[in-house]
């Protein structure tokens, strides 16, 4: 019967690949060459995004650099022009479709064909669901999530006529698993997770097989956006705050070996598998075990007293 | 050590909870009743909402019925009380949060008390591929699937928690927790559905607010119409064929009705939410490439594509 070829084959086929992705882990892959891409990352202005610009400027790409902060994103286009590549910088409210969609025109007409985006930018209210005003939980998803849509839509045709290019979605650990208090982002973060893997089956579908995606889920970095969220004291020597340098070169790491996911640290995985694998009884368990249940209270605290003083919690 | 004695209660408790969730797979626990409960249901004018709200005006509760259509709204009032149920309803748009505040302020008035179960059904999707979708019909599907969460819990939670009485129930979807080709807006929206659920239920939980709960209900496609044409290969669809709408309510309200946290219709959908988080992404891409589900959204898609022509909106749930 013709489905149970395909089934056996299917379970041959399968065997083979975790095979491949066990090798993967243990032999470095070849990186690809990106020397003369145009690369547009958002959030370009904070503390990751810069590390990203600079690491695709060492790698030979050229950069178009877009954050809401001109100051910030004037700043690490000049340290990127320092590597030797031509990188031009826009200003970008990401929360405003139309903002997208012109600046992205203007990118076409003024520096060219982008190949590889970096869906970078993102934000957090910083306040429990009940205490935090609507404005704040709109601006999150509509920053960390619907942005994707838009910037997709925005370059995704040119990267399907000419089949090359790669789509990178900067998301986070809170995007495949959550925590308490934090339910813009993480409603946010599952979102951009959501249309990410949605996007990837598409493109695997309609077999262009010269777009790539890599999907990037760091633990919290330590770039200030998520200052004081702290685990348990025993572990925290365990599961530190990652370091941004650490974080932008391991993604770099997958993306330039063209891998569809990676956590960072690996070991992110494993709260991933056993919300899937346990019963929600037996996570919760493990939570408070790990200080995970708690570990945004002092950040939420910090930024009461933040926006008490008039500042906004941003990257 | 603390820490020791806490990692042991950990692993005590995870064995605990495993052990008791596969008795209770056999052994139903006892059903809490929720007789004179006040349960709100929003998108009750459609294929599940109906249904939802003759369950639970079965089972003794007084129910508030919100959509966006009227005319489909009154059919539900009209079933529920033709059982001898007792009904509200209101037309609400949730995607306008001031909408949402007005009329929760006006069901408490009316009502003279506070919601007590809150299941959050309404939903849509686009049903159309990324880059042919109008971006008015993209930010729908995120407005009504995700963005009412945050509206109708920020609108009725206070009070459950004053009270440390009430139920938060999210009608999300497997398609939040793995996804498909094609329906970009809808997997964006009904994933953003479960991190939102997810979360809240962790922060009720820290708060140790017990009396308040909340249930995840991720039903497989059910078969109201919404995801009409959307089909798996032959072969496997004879184990995971689209879901009858009773069955899938009656499998949520035993769920909701014993306080559990998650429940996935049919739970064979629990395999593949695992193999998501499990195996590689070529491995899972390998496996619905033989199931057929890498493009069983396309004839769906397809058949949108006339009905959209004539403005007719793809609604419900």
């Amino acid at each position: 019967m013709l489905f149970i070829r395909d089934l056996l084959l299917m379970l041959i086929h399968l065997t083979g690949s975790i095979f491949c992705a066990i090798l993967t882990t243990v032999f470095r892959p070849r990186l690809k060459c990106i020397d003369g891409e145009l690369c547009l990352i958002t959030g370009a202005g904070g503390a990751l995004g810069r590390l990203f610009a600079l690491e695709f400027a060492k790698e030979g790409a050229h950069l178009v650099l877009w954050d809401c902060n001109t100051a910030a994103n004037e700043r690490t286009a000049e340290l990127a022009r320092e590597l030797g590549v031509q990188v031009r910088a826009y200003t970008v409210d990401l929360s405003q479709r139309q903002s997208i969609y012109d600046t992205a025109d203007r990118v076409r007409q003024e520096v060219g064909h982008v190949s590889i985006l970096v869906n970078n930018a993102g934000v957090v209210a910083g306040r429990r669901l009940l205490d935090c005003p609507d404005e704040l939980l709109e601006r999150t998803l509509l920053v960390n999530c619907h942005a994707l849509f838009w910037m997709t839509k925005a370059f995704l045709p040119q990267m399907k006529s000419k089949n090359h290019g790669h789509i990178i979605t900067v998301a986070s650990a809170l995007g495949l698993f959550s925590t308490a208090c934090v339910e813009d982002y993480c409603a946010s973060k599952f979102g951009a997770v959501g249309f990410h893997e949605s996007l990837t089956h598409e493109l695997h579908a309609e077999n262009l097989d010269g777009i790539k995606t890599t999907l990037v889920c760091p633990y919290i970095v330590d770039t200030g956006m998520f200052a004081g969220c702290e685990i348990r004291q025993e572990l925290r020597s365990l599961i530190p705050p990652l370091e941004p340098l650490y974080t932008v070169q391991q993604s770099m790491q997958a993306i330039l070996s063209e891998q569809q996911m990676i956590c960072i640290p690996r070991l992110m995985y494993i709260p991933f598998l056993t919300r899937a694998l346990l019963p929600w009884e037996a996570n919760v368990a493990t939570y408070r075990f790990m200080g995970g249940d708690t570990c945004m209270l002092p950040f939420i605290k910090n930024t009461e007293q933040k926006m008490s003083n008039g500042h906004i919690s941003q990257i | 050590m603390i820490f020791l004695m806490d990692l042991q209660m950990m692993l005590l408790d995870m064995i605990y909870y495993m052990l008791r969730n596969s008795v209770r797979i056999f052994v139903r626990p006892r059903s809490k009743p929720i007789d004179g409960e006040l349960v709100l249901i929003t998108g009750a004018g459609g294929g599940l909402g109906r249904l939802f709200a003759q369950e639970f005006s079965k089972h003794g509760a007084e129910v508030v019925l919100w959509d966006v259509n009227s005319s489909a709204n009154e059919q539900t009032a009209k079933l529920v009380r033709e059982q001898g149920g007792k009904v509200h309803t209101y037309t609400v748009d949730v995607t306008n949060r001031d909408d949402v505040y007005k009329n929760a302020d006006q069901v408490r008035k009316d009502l003279g008390r506070n919601v007590s179960m809150l299941v959050n059904n309404a939903g849509v999707v686009a049903g159309k591929r990324l880059l042919e979708c109008p971006d008015d019909l993209v930010e729908r599907t995120l407005k009504v699937n995700c963005h009412a969460l945050f509206w109708t819990v920020k609108a009725f939670l206070p009070q459950m928690k004053a009270q440390n009485h009430g139920h938060i129930v999210t009608i999300a979807s497997v398609l939040g927790l793995f996804s498909t080709a094609c329906v970009e807006d809808y997997c964006a929206s009904k994933f953003a559905a479960v991190g939102f659920h997810e979360s809240l239920a962790h922060e009720l939980v820290a708060e140790q607010v017990e009396g308040v709960k909340t249930t995840l209900v991720c039903p497989y496609i059910v078969d109201t119409g919404m995801f009409d044409g959307c089909k798996i290969r032959d072969e496997v669809e004879l184990f995971l064929a689209p879901l009858e709408p009773q069955y899938c309510v009656e499998q949520a309200m035993n769920a909701i009705l014993v306080d559990q946290p998650l429940v996935c219709i049919p739970r064979l959908t629990y395999l593949p939410v695992l193999f998501r988080a499990l195996l590689p992404w070529e491995s899972n891409v390998i496996a619905y490439r033989f199931m057929g589900s890498d493009k069983c959204m396309y004839p769906f898609i397809d058949s949108t594509k006339p009905k959209l022509e004539s403005n007719h909106v793809i609604e419900a749930a």
